[in-house]
């Protein structure tokens, strides 16, 4: 999944909960349409949520060397 | 805080007692099987299948290992799989107390020989597993499988059906003086709870914690997808080998479930060594000796399906159980305890139970490094001890015991303080 680094939260090796927090920070700078990448070693579960109840879609692929690549539309 | 964090539903989260109250009476259970090891000295260690040995491998598996796994899957199936179990205190409030009380009046059941509390330890046992099997199972097996961990845990919770109704059989069997081959069964029985139940699970919830708490590289997908289904496979095979009394499937079965089990090792070794926290915490140490304590014990049972006479020596199951036991479970157990707690009383007091005005203590100040540090030594000289009495009982049991019920006791204490000291910041707000 090609994206933008300046788009893209590599959060493979942040400790909870700075892969939620940088994630949400970074939503908060995208307008509405725009998308943004979320890397990291688990599904997110507790933020799927939080992006159903704001209204975001997002679509999650789990890559060979176990990353889960979280594709999220503002 | 940004203003979309706000949103986060913190009130999903179980409260805080749920799986609390399994975490603080476990290790009691420890402290049990190290006195029942220094009490009963030389005669626990002449076989697998004395009333001791059972009563101490159930201490251990149900008291301690069941209880922290039930109480932690309360707590992490929403963060886990995004199940969420309905009525977590409900839960909660029957499954501790029956499997406290069931795990008391089997150990003691076995111990007096007496029907009375088999019967009465079978059906606190059975009542609490079923109400958590279908609690978690109607929570988990509503949600697709989209990650190697959702698929462990609904293919361990099968396991743990059937480990569970495998021991009940074995129990009534008992208590009734029922005709049937207890050895075969009971060892179908360990497999499917050790192997199929905690392995898995250990699997299922390690893809996501070493990662996390380790800051080590993922989990490659492939095998973590096949780890579970080799398992159930190699336990299905060696199920119907008992069955069909085929003695070359069942070498072959031990040699998958033995191989897979190795080759999970071997990954998280690889993992760790690739960790970016340049400080190995106990949680760390933990989950390394854990790791090296199951390869020997698999080693053994990879040898032991090529060179079955190797079993027949009344030493060999002790030393496989200690191994797996004390050396594995319980080291990698108590190691995800001593990250979990902290997080989970540093999370409540964050959001659920914030003192206006007044700083949340760290992590840190919760449950003191130094303090599990020791705890730490303690239970490893105890491990260390447990296996070389398998081969020394007649004047190592009796220091074995006490030291592991030390090292039981101390976690206890550990993990009181740490609740305690949550308590005190929450009071401190409200007074």
């Amino acid at each position: 999944m090609e994206f933008p680094a300046e788009r893209t939260v590599d959060a493979r090796f942040m400790e909870p909960p700075q892969p939620f927090v940088a994630t949400m920070e970074m939503l908060d700078t995208l307008q509405p349409g725009e998308e943004m990448l979320l890397l990291l070693y688990r599904e997110p579960h507790p933020l799927y949520r939080v992006l159903q109840q704001n209204g975001h879609r997002w679509q999650t692929e789990l890559q060979p060397d176990g990353t889960f690549a979280v594709r999220i539309t503002c | 805080m940004q203003p979309k964090q706000a949103l986060l539903s913190f009130d999903q989260s179980p409260p805080l007692s749920a799986p609390l109250r399994f975490f603080l009476t476990a290790p009691l259970f420890l402290v049990l099987a190290g006195l029942l090891v220094a009490v009963e000295g030389e005669a626990l260690f002449a076989s697998r299948w004395t009333p001791a040995a059972l009563a101490a491998t159930h201490l251990l598996t149900i008291g301690f290992m069941l209880q922290v796994m039930l109480g932690a899957l309360i707590q992490i199936l929403p963060v886990l799989a995004g199940a969420n179990l309905a009525r977590p205190a409900l839960i909660a409030a029957i499954v501790h107390p029956g499997l406290s009380l069931g795990t008391l009046a089997l150990a003691g059941g076995f111990l007096a020989g007496s029907t009375a509390w088999l019967y009465g330890a079978g059906l606190l046992l059975a009542i609490s597993l079923l109400v958590f099997i279908a609690a978690a199972g109607w929570a988990i097996f509503r949600v697709p499988s989209t990650s190697p961990s959702i698929r462990g845990l609904k293919l361990s919770l099968l396991a743990l059906a059937i480990a569970g109704g495998s021991g009940l059989f074995m129990l009534l069997a008992l208590a009734g003086g029922w005709a049937v081959p207890l050895p075969a069964l009971a060892n179908l029985h360990a497999g499917w709870g050790l192997a199929g139940w905690s392995g898995i699970l250990l699997a299922a919830v390690a893809y996501v914690v070493v990662p996390m708490f380790q800051l080590t590289p993922g989990y490659p997908a492939r095998p973590a997808w096949w780890f579970p289904v080799a398992v159930v496979l190699a336990l299905v095979l060696w199920s119907i080998s008992v069955l069909l009394d085929a003695d070359g499937l069942a070498r072959g079965a031990q040699g998958l479930l033995a191989l897979s089990g190795v080759a999970f090792v071997l990954q998280t070794l690889k993992l760790q060594s690739g960790r970016r926290r340049a400080r190995a915490d106990c949680t760390f140490r933990y989950w390394q000796g854990g790791l090296y304590a199951s390869l020997a014990a698999l080693l053994m049972l990879l040898l032991d399906a090529f060179l079955p006479a190797l079993s027949t020596a009344p030493a060999w199951p002790l030393l496989f159980g200690v191994l797996i036991l004390v050396g594995g479970f319980l080291a990698f157990i108590i190691g995800m305890l001593y990250k979990i707690i902290p997080f989970l009383l540093w999370f409540n007091l964050q959001h659920q139970a914030a003192v206006p005005g007044k700083p949340v203590p760290s992590m840190n100040k919760l449950l003191d490094d130094g303090e599990m540090q020791r705890q730490m030594r303690t239970f490893f000289a105890a491990f260390a001890l447990l296996t070389a009495a398998v081969f020394q009982p007649d004047r190592l049991a009796l220091p074995a015991g006490m030291i592991f019920a030390l090292a039981g006791g101390w976690l206890g204490w550990n993990l009181l303080q740490a609740a305690l000291r949550h308590r005190r910041h929450r009071l401190a707000g409200t007074s």
